[in-house]
């Protein structure tokens, strides 16, 4: 009986055995089998971490090797709620060095998460002054920030980069694809606690260096430029201005200014109306400037000559049903003569003169109603009608400068062909990129898009826009001892309320290249309603002069006088 | 002879053992000289934004105006001299230009 009992009791307790390491297994089968897909993630989930390490961003250039966008290494703050005793008392702790509120510092260290950003891309004196407070649960990794170290010059250019490095506006959108840094993804290891374990060898995995970009833009006489236009926009209380400078021979964009400007260290209040780079996005009826291109058709189709009479009916003329006027009451002029007081009754006899298709396909050669291509984000065509859909006052219209879109880009574009000979060039901003060793990866270079009008016109028209500055509408923008060529534009803006031209918005612009003979600087100043005077020969050719004055003697071209005056020492 | 050939064996020996040493020495300089290097470069960096922002032309502008009365020359005082080199080389070229200021004190002297 002892027997079966012991026998019996043995039974139960390998039944309870039996028992337990069943469940033992069948728990293992559902954990190590059924489950297995679902927990294998959740377990890489919580001891390894994703990072994706970026080389910094290109350098941006200017083209004497003046940094104008860097990219800075500068502190993040992270926190692990993990490992953290006493959130509020390391907030309490942060506070003061992050400038962010305890309170909110607090309560990100109290979220359920094993990673949360502090403060993101603090200053390098920040960092330095966290390096020395150790805290459990607190760390510093390095990020790239994009700085630019002149600030608000070439802003519009520039354009910016956002908060993870990518180029949202400007030349640091455009070539994106140049200068963001290589991308390597690391998988980081982490303890139990959640601290990150780094590879010891992640230092020699740096990925490398965007590419860096070599302007045409010169920084001294951006600043010239930017400097000039805004005293010219406060002066006449403006609402804006551009201004953009070139080398008539290359198509070498030297300034591109535009005022208001910003700052691009700090664009998250900004409109994106204010760094909108108006001087190729937006198209504006350029007025008078456009005779130049009429001037350019009509002397190349010899239907007229500098001398050739025009009758300017005194100041008034019917056409299609309405009256066109003359700034000054005139009877017979000189074709010369009508460029250099700007008539818009001699323009548009001859446009009329050149007829419809003729007078059409220059205003298309010298590129207006299409992109000049330059290397910049955003540029608009313009507005150029086909001659199919003009009306009957269309032709006078277009050759005063109005039922037409141009940008400032296109125009300083097409009379910087008359400076160059006849030649129309592709204007570009950046000349070189070169990868993070330096070497050569793409190379900017003058590129001629088409002969528009012969040489020999160019140097007659030019000879007629010098009379323009010596004896015409625009004498503000002669310089003693250089040879300056232009033309004046004041043209009424469209009231968006009526539909009709406005009698009080004015823009007022002023296009030329000097010294006329041997053209080294080419310009367009454009200044939005100002509230003085409207006039371009009052508003824009100042300007213009002023940074010609400037800009020749930095560029070393000698006046006509200074070379007499050191031949006479 | 056997005491000899014990001691040129001791001798490699410690040899082996420094050798070994020296290696783990330097490797730990390696690695100071790498974070050296980390920390300079990162300096470099912060001491190039720096000199990017004070020569800007907008603040150089400012101090040559503001600070130390300067202004920009105006056309009159800027002489362009054309300078022939002394003795006329092959690879030179052959005219230069220097730019001078000519200022108002020197005007008065003469």
């Amino acid at each position: 009986m002892a027997g079966s009992a012991y026998r019996a009791r043995r039974f139960a307790v390998a039944l309870v055995f039996m028992a337990g390491f069943a469940a033992v297994l069948i728990r293992l089968f559902n954990l190590q089998v059924l489950q297995a897909a679902e927990l294998t993630v959740k377990a890489d989930r919580q001891h390894s971490k994703t990072v994706t390490l970026e080389g910094p961003r290109g350098t941006i250039y200017d083209r004497h090797g003046k940094m104008l966008a860097i990219n800075v290494e500068v502190p993040s703050v992270f926190g692990v709620p993990a490992s953290l005793d006493n959130p509020s008392g390391v907030a309490r702790y942060l506070s003061p060095v992050l400038h962010v509120r305890a309170a909110e510092i607090e309560r990100k260290l109290k979220q359920d998460r094993s990673f949360v950003w502090l403060a993101r891309k603090l200053d390098p004196d920040q960092g330095r002054r966290l390096e020395q407070m150790p805290l459990d649960g607190i760390g510093i990794v390095m990020e790239g920030r994009r700085f630019y170290p002149k600030g608000p010059l070439l802003s519009h250019v520039l354009g910016f980069a956002g908060m993870d490095g990518q180029g949202l506006e400007g030349l640091e959108r455009r070539y994106e694809t140049y200068l963001h840094g290589e991308k390597r993804i690391v998988v980081l290891q982490r303890d139990a606690l959640g601290r990150t374990v780094f590879p010891k060898d992640l230092r020699e995995q740096t990925p490398a260096a965007g590419h860096s970009l070599t302007l045409t833009i010169d920084e001294v006489i951006q600043y010239v430029a930017e400097k000039e236009l805004e005293a010219a926009v406060n002066a006449t209380h403006a609402k804006s201005g551009i201004l953009i400078a070139m080398e008539p021979r290359t198509g070498a964009v030297l300034a591109l200014a535009l005022s208001p400007r910003f700052d691009p260290n700090a664009v998250a209040a900004l409109s994106p109306d204010r760094w909108r780079n108006k001087a190729l996005t937006d198209a504006y009826e350029p007025g008078s400037t456009m005779k130049v291109i009429v001037g350019a058709a009509a002397l190349e189709e010899k239907v007229m000559t500098p001398g050739s009479l025009v009758f300017c009916e005194n100041g008034r003329m019917t056409v299609a049903n309405t009256i066109i006027h003359d700034h000054e009451k005139s009877g017979w002029m000189t074709f010369a003569q009508v460029i250099q007081r700007s008539s818009n009754i001699g323009a548009a006899k001859a446009a009329m003169a050149l007829g419809e298709n003729r007078f059409y396909r220059y205003l298309q050669a010298f590129g207006f109603g299409e992109r000049t291509d330059i290397d910049l984000p955003g540029e608009a065509t313009g507005l150029l009608k086909n001659p199919r859909s003009w009306g009957r006052r269309s032709l006078a219209s277009i050759a005063m400068g109005q039922e037409i879109g141009v940008t400032p880009l296109q125009l300083i574009v097409a009379v910087s062909a008359v400076a160059n000979g006849g030649l129309l060039m592709k204007p570009y901003i950046v000349s070189e990129i070169r990868d993070a060793g330096g070497r050569l990866v793409r190379q900017g270079a003058p590129q001629v898009r088409r002969r528009v009008i012969s040489a020999e016109t160019a140097g007659t028209l030019s000879r007629i826009l010098e009379g323009v500055v010596t004896q015409g509408t625009g004498t503000k923008a002669a310089i003693p001892g250089f040879r300056v060529a232009g033309k004046t534009g004041t043209a009424q803006k469209i009231d968006p309320r009526t539909g009709a031209y406005s009698p009080t918005q004015f823009v007022g612009s002023f296009v030329g290249y000097v010294p006329a003979d041997d053209p080294r600087l080419a310009m367009i100043v454009v200044i939005d309603e100002p509230q003085t005077e409207a006039w371009g020969g009052s508003v824009a050719a100042p300007v213009f002069r002023r940074v010609a004055e400037q800009v020749l003697p930095y560029l070393g071209v000698t006046s006509s006088e200074a070379v007499k005056l050191a031949m006479a020492m | 002879m056997k005491t000899l050939t014990l001691l040129a064996a001791m001798l490699l020996l410690l040899a082996f053992v420094w050798e070994r040493v020296d290696i783990v020495r330097l490797g730990y300089r390696i690695e100071r000289l790498k974070s050296d290097k980390v920390r300079l470069e990162r300096e470099r960096d912060e001491l190039q934004v720096r000199v990017s922002s004070l020569t800007s032309p907008e603040r150089i502008a400012k101090v040559a105006t503001e600070k130390l009365g300067m202004a920009p020359p105006r056309q009159d005082q800027v002489v362009l001299v054309r300078l022939e080199p002394e003795v006329p080389s092959p690879t030179a070229p052959t005219e230069f230009e220097i730019r001078l200021a000519k200022s108002d004190a020197l005007r008065k002297v003469r």
